[in-house]
This record gives structure tokens, C-alpha cells and sequence, in this order.
């Protein structure tokens, strides 16, 4: 490589690395900062989530931010921990609290187990076809992004597709939820643990 | 008990705002032993409320230099640590350092404030003091502890274990070397205390404790209200697996006599223990009586529902256990979040900007078995200047799965706090 193509490749890394470090996010002065006092006792005043049950809401597309609060609000998702609080941000301001935590930059992924991460790899090929490889979703069809959110939180979700606890009877969801019943129950740790780990 | 002196004890289980002082204070603490260069904020109190203000000061304005009184070097957490008495987890487990507040730039003086003088907006520490342009007090909670006979004079024969601690560890122990077929008496003060629901998740703890431990025991609760005061029919559901509670409201301890080893009722009833837990009656942390912060009840302390601003005192904030009016638990849930309302309302204030008003939120976990819990969840809104509640939810029944979500709220919220 030409010393100029090294200085390429640095000028592409340190991009990378600033575009990671660097959020197009006003922090305090964001209209959404304050608003989301209402989210931040558990997922973080910059949505970086820490906890394994706990989903990040930093980097989240707002698009779907919106369309689970407005689920967890009318009861379409029952969680009872999460429907109060939902009506409390439609109250509040629903796209200013989406906004804030679309622009906060995404946390690095919890540790995962390396091998759980493999078995999920090769086991995530039905997933693939709506999600994508990685797991990065497509919002024109109102698939979500999975990577990066903490395993634990992933693992409940496939778990309450399956029992049909997440919104049930939710016709465009039937599928996914057919696709669960197929997962042994012994694979759902390693299907969070890959997405976990994708960024 | 073997290692540690008695003063040393009460010392660490926060009895008594100022005893952090009584080793002395540094010789560098005496006049305006740190002179304001800027616009500054002291904070009073480094627990749920005090350390989240703190943090979130800095975060909302790196310009504003924030001044952390705390006299322990240690963050204990009171929530989880009902866990400790039946040995599920470990105090170490909840027990945490301050340098994540460092890392946001907070200065943390770990010496006790000793009083308040608004009109000059400076804090006493020691012989020296604080000046500031905003003071946050989140001083918890205090014992009234001469509303029970004997209770002053039987000193640590009788535990509160309602600030996790030396105490809480000491508790545990007495409750492992209970012989089986002992007595446990747990006593619940008249509301308004310190988090409503825990003294009915301690009855959960101490109870699975003993059905795995000591089958022929049984814990007796002297209740001072009329009935459970929180998630009253999730806790009824809870008890039925526990026997082994024998629950009697209405039941206000006014004497504990540590010779005859029995709690006297209001009604003269006498209960026999061979462990006892007092939880005593509670008012805000001395401090705040002091300073003539509390109300007409000389007990808890009334403030502006948007800006946390003491009714009493200008530029003075009061934020968790100690505050009253609002609609909301005495939680740390809630201490978290006035923590940060209160701080951005304090940014807003010291930038001549009108604070916006945002509510508070509540969740509160109750653990009833090693695994299993259930919560009581509180949403509010701002109307006309005031806190009022949208929605109280429960969750539907406990369950291992909601025990897996009181784990995550729990690390989640010690990082909002401190990380």
C-alpha cells in the first residue's frame, strides 16, 4: 500500500471513529433532554442502557421509538411497567423524546459469550429474511434494528412472541411469532447473545 | 458488632446528621475555605436525590461548578436491601463508590453540613463554610426516635435497618442466630415514612427466610396503620405462602423494653421477640429542622412542585424523602427524579431561564421471595404549578420475570445516579 493509500485508510478510521464518538446530538439544549427525564431512571439519560433486561434507546430509529410508545400506551403491548410512562411521553411530547434518543450515539454492546454469539450466527438464517443478516431490520417495512440491544432484553421479547403476551392477536406479527414456535427454547440465548453483539 | 466501636457504628448508619464531624475536620476547613470563581452549586446529601442532582447539574451545565457535602465515602442502596437480611445478596452487592460523579466534574467533600444561612447563601462546614448561588438539600430521612419508650436508651439492642448499612448486616445476623422456633417482631411506623411498600417486602424476606430456615419460627408484624399502606392486595397474595406471618394492623408500638424483651402496643398489648426490628416514626434529615426548612409539622419540608425551591427559603432546593405535598411515594425512584428535575430547573434558574416543568415518575419493586417480585408503577403530569398523578398501575401478580426487571431497573438507576 502507497503511503497515500495508508493515509486513506487512517482518514476512513479516524472518520469512523469520530462519526461513533462524535453524535449530532445538542445534549442539554435538545428539546427532548428534560422530556425524557421520564425514560432515564432505567435506560439512561443518553439512553445507553446498562442493564441485560433493559433495551438501549440511544441510536434508536425514531420511527419505532414512537410506534412502542404509542403501542405501550394504548395497552396494544401490555407492559405494565412501561404503560404509564408511555402515556406520560405522548403527554409530553412524543417526537421530541424519540428525536433526543434517535441522536444519542449507540453504546458499545454488552459482553457476550464468543461461542453463544457463533451458535447464534449460524442459527439466525430465518431471522435474516425480515431482520437482515446482521440483524439491521428495514424501516420501510417496519422491521427493527436488533443490534446492539442487550440479550436479556432480546430473549424476553422472542419468548413473548411465542407465549403471544407481545401484542397479541397483532396480525402482521403472526409470522414472527410462528417462526418462535419453531426455535427451541434452548436457542433463544444464543439468537440474543449474536444480535447483541451486532452493530 | 466485634469490630466496630459503637460511635463508629452509628456513625456509618447516618444516625445523626454532623456525627461525620465529630473525628474533626480537615485544619484547611476554616473561613471561605473555597472561594466561588464562578456561578456554583452545593448539593447536601450524596444519596438517591442529592448524588442524581449533582450529576445531572454537570451534565446540564459543565460551567457550573458543583459542590457534593456528603460525609460517607460510600453509596449504600436502600432498595435491594431487604435481600441482605434473608441472604439472597450480599451489602457489598449494593454498596458503591462516588467516582463516576468525579468523572462529571462533581467535587465531593466528604464532611457533614452542619447548618444553612440562606440570607448569605452560604453552607457551615466544620468551622468553615460554602458559599453558593443554588443549594440543593437532599438530607433523607431522621428517626424520631423519642416517639417510642426506651427506644433512645436500648441504643443498637434494638436495629431500624431502614438505612442500609452496618445496621442492615447486623440485622441478618441476629435474624441467622435466632434460634428455631424464635419470635421476630418487625414494627411499621405511621405513614408517612421512608419508601411505603419496603416494611411489607421485608415481611416477604424475613418470612422466606424462615420457612427455608427456621420452620418453627414465625415473625410477628406491629403494623401502625390500618392496614398494608402499598400494593395491599399483591402483598395479601404474596403472604399466603408464608404461614409463618402472624400481620396485625392497627398495632402502634409506643415502648420497647430490651430486659423484659417485648414491644408494648398503643392498646397496651405486649408482644415477647427474641429479635426485634423497630422501624421508627420519621421526619426529614436534621439538617433540613435546622434549618427551618420543614413546615408547620416540623417534620417534612413543603417546596415548588417545578423547581423544587424550598417555600421557605430562597435559592434553597429540598428533593427526596425529606420533601411533602407532592402526590408522589417517598421512593428512590422518585428521589432520582426529582434529583434531575430539580437540577435542570437549577440550570434554567442560575441562566436566567424559565425551568420548564416536567414530572416526576415512580416505580417501586417489591421483592417477595429470592426471585420473585411485583411493582406498583406512577405516572404524573404538571397542572397548574402542581404534581398530579395520570395513572397507578400494578403488575399483574409477581413473577420471576418482574424479578428479572427489578434487577435491571435496580443497575440502571444506580448508574443514573452515579455512573
Amino acid at each position: 500500500m502507497t503511503n497515500r493509500g495508508r493515509t486513506l485508510v487512517g482518514l476512513a478510521g479516524l472518520a469512523l471513529i469520530l462519526a461513533i464518538a462524535a453524535p449530532a446530538s445538542t445534549g442539554p439544549k435538545d428539546p427532548g433532554y428534560a422530556k425524557a427525564f421520564s425514560c432515564s431512571a432505567c435506560h439512561g439519560w443518553d439512553g445507553a442502557s446498562r442493564a441485560d433486561t433493559v433495551p438501549v434507546l440511544a441510536g434508536m430509529p425514531a420511527w419505532y421509538l414512537k410506534k412502542a410508545i404509542q403501542d405501550y400506551a394504548s395497552g396494544k403491548r401490555p407492559a405494565a411497567e412501561m404503560e404509564p410512562y408511555a402515556k406520560m411521553v405522548l403527554e409530553l411530547g412524543v417526537d421530541d423524546v424519540a428525536n433526543y434518543f434517535a441522536r444519542q450515539p449507540k453504546p458499545a454492546p454488552l459482553a457476550a459469550d464468543p461461542a453463544a454469539v457463533e451458535r447464534g450466527r449460524v442459527a439466525a438464517a430465518p431471522c435474516a429474511v425480515c431482520h437482515g443478516t446482521t440483524g439491521k431490520g428495514d424501516p420501510a417495512k417496519g422491521v427493527p434494528d436488533l443490534t446492539g440491544q442487550p440479550a436479556g432484553y432480546l430473549r424476553n421479547q422472542m419468548l413473548l412472541f411465542k407465549a403471544d403476551k407481545r401484542s397479541p392477536g397483532e396480525p402482521t406479527l403472526s409470522a414472527v411469532k410462528a417462526l418462535m414456535k419453531t426455535i427451541p427454547d434452548a436457542q433463544y440465548a444464543d439468537l440474543a447473545a449474536y444480535f447483541a453483539s451486532q452493530r | 458488632m466485634t469490630t466496630m466501636s459503637r460511635r463508629a457504628f452509628l456513625r456509618s448508619s447516618g444516625v445523626g446528621v454532623g456525627l461525620g464531624l465529630a473525628g474533626g475536620c480537615a485544619p484547611a476547613m476554616k473561613g471561605d475555605f473555597a472561594p466561588k470563581r464562578g456561578p456554583r452549586v452545593v448539593v447536601i446529601g450524596g444519596g438517591w436525590g442529592g448524588a442524581t442532582a449533582a450529576k445531572y447539574v454537570r451534565l446540564g451545565d459543565p460551567a457550573i461548578e458543583v459542590i457534593l457535602l456528603e460525609p460517607n465515602k460510600q453509596f449504600v442502596s436502600c432498595p435491594l436491601s431487604n435481600l441482605v437480611l434473608s441472604g439472597v445478596r450480599s451489602i457489598d452487592s449494593l454498596t458503591f463508590g462516588y467516582r463516576g460523579l468525579r468523572s462529571h466534574g462533581v467535587r465531593i467533600i466528604h464532611e457533614a453540613a452542619t447548618a444553612i444561612e440562606p440570607d448569605t447563601k452560604r453552607v457551615r462546614v466544620g468551622e468553615g463554610y460554602l458559599q453558593y448561588d443554588r443549594l440543593i438539600v437532599s438530607p433523607g430521612i431522621e428517626f424520631q426516635t423519642e416517639q417510642i419508650a426506651g427506644l433512645a436508651e436500648a441504643g443498637d439492642q434494638v436495629l431500624h435497618a431502614w438505612k442500609a448499612g452496618p445496621q442492615t448486616v447486623e440485622l441478618a445476623r441476629r435474624l441467622q442466630a435466632m434460634p428455631d422456633g424464635g419470635v421476630f417482631v418487625l414494627t411499621i411506623p405511621p405513614i408517612a415514612y421512608r419508601c411505603p411498600p419496603g416494611p411489607y417486602e421485608r415481611t416477604c424476606q424475613v418470612a422466606w427466610y424462615l420457612k427455608h430456615n427456621k420452620p418453627r419460627s414465625k415473625l410477628i408484624v406491629l403494623d401502625a396503620n390500618q392496614n398494608i399502606v402499598s400494593k395491599t392486595g399483591l402483598f395479601r397474595a404474596a403472604w399466603r405462602d408464608y404461614p409463618n406471618i402472624d400481620y396485625r394492623a392497627s398495632s402502634k408500638v409506643v415502648k420497647v423494653d430490651t430486659g423484659a424483651r417485648e414491644v408494648t402496643t398503643e392498646f397496651g398489648d405486649r408482644v415477647k421477640y427474641d429479635v426485634v426490628n423497630v422501624i421508627p416514626p420519621q421526619r426529614a434529615g436534621t439538617i433540613a429542622v435546622q434549618a427551618d426548612l420543614v413546615g408547620a409539622d416540623k417534620r417534612w419540608c413543603q417546596v415548588d412542585h417545578v423547581t423544587y425551591e424550598s417555600v421557605k427559603h430562597k435559592a434553597v432546593h429540598v428533593i427526596g424523602d425529606s420533601t411533602i405535598g407532592l402526590p408522589v411515594p417517598k421512593s428512590g425512584t422518585v428521589a432520582n427524579a426529582m434529583g434531575k428535575i430539580c437540577a435542570n430547573a437549577v440550570v434554567h434558574l442560575i441562566g436566567g431561564k424559565q425551568p420548564p416543568a416536567m414530572p416526576p415518575v415512580n416505580v417501586c419493586y417489591s421483592w417477595v421471595s429470592d426471585k420473585e417480585a411485583m411493582a406498583v408503577i406512577n405516572a404524573y403530569r404538571i397542572e397548574g404549578g402542581k404534581v398530579v398523578q395520570i395513572e397507578q398501575k400494578l403488575t399483574p401478580g409477581q413473577s420471576q420475570a418482574f424479578g428479572q426487571n427489578a434487577l435491571g431497573w435496580a443497575r440502571s438507576i444506580w448508574n443514573d445516579i452515579l455512573g
